[in-house]
């Protein structure tokens, strides 16, 4: 039976997994941007501690074992990569165009700051 | 609109989801893609746990601020519907 307290002891045991550093995880690493995001989604503009502590624990253990199993993948072919994800998300459509158009987004971007680069270099260059 | 705003901003830090990343993974380097995309994808597994949990609620008859039994019956469901990620090495000392 799942409570915060209990998911919370599991995650600052970390020995139970074999290739985990058994760092502790301090309370609350998520908790301001939580409450930001369940208000957002539907819930109260004050969320209660205790729910924002339970979907802390919850995502957590999400994003933990999502990237293990990433990793179980990625090991095959060497490298944990983006693709590993992306795979693991292929079943669900919403996420995986999300993904699509994160990257996207963030690779428009990155070009963007190059050309800004350039141009700030060319320019210097004339004034010289 | 406020609620809609907050909807839009919010978001995972990329720093804390990077160091979550890299100690879960133990020697792996996270790249910025990486990060971004785990960042993305929780967010919208917080957007279906939230939604379910007011399903729930209303299901139930009640109001106010969701209350972690709501959050708790709603993780099972999604666990149901195959949306929670199964652990391929079993938990020990749960």
């Amino acid at each position: 039976m799942n409570t915060a307290s209990g998911a919370l002891a599991k995650a600052k045991a970390g020995a139970s997994q074999p290739s985990e550093n058994t760092t502790k995880r301090k309370r609350g690493i998520f908790q301001k941007e939580l409450q930001h995001m369940m208000y957002g989604f539907g819930d109260d503009p004050n969320p209660l501690p205790e729910t924002v502590a339970l979907v802390e624990d919850i995502v957590v253990e999400y994003v933990t074992d999502f990237a293990h199993k990433a990793q179980e993948i990625g090991s095959k072919r060497g490298k944990l990569s983006v693709e590993d994800f992306l795979y693991l998300v292929r079943k669900d459509p919403p996420k995986l165009n999300r993904c699509k158009e994160l990257l996207s987004m963030q690779e428009e971007l990155k070009q963007a700051r190059k050309a800004f680069d350039v141009d700030e270099e060319k320019l210097a260059a004339s004034l010289d | 609109m406020n609620r809609y705003e907050s909807f839009r901003r919010s978001g995972f830090q990329k720093a804390t989801m990077k160091r979550l990343l890299t100690s879960v993974t133990g020697s792996q380097k996270i790249s910025m893609p990486m990060t971004i995309v785990m960042s993305g994808i929780a967010k919208m597994f917080v957007g279906e746990l939230i939604e379910t949990a007011r399903i729930v609620m209303a299901e139930r008859n009640e109001s106010g601020p969701i209350r972690p039994c709501h959050i708790r019956e709603a993780y099972r469901r999604l666990k149901l519907e195959g949306k929670v990620p199964k652990r391929t090495v079993p938990r020990l000392f749960r």
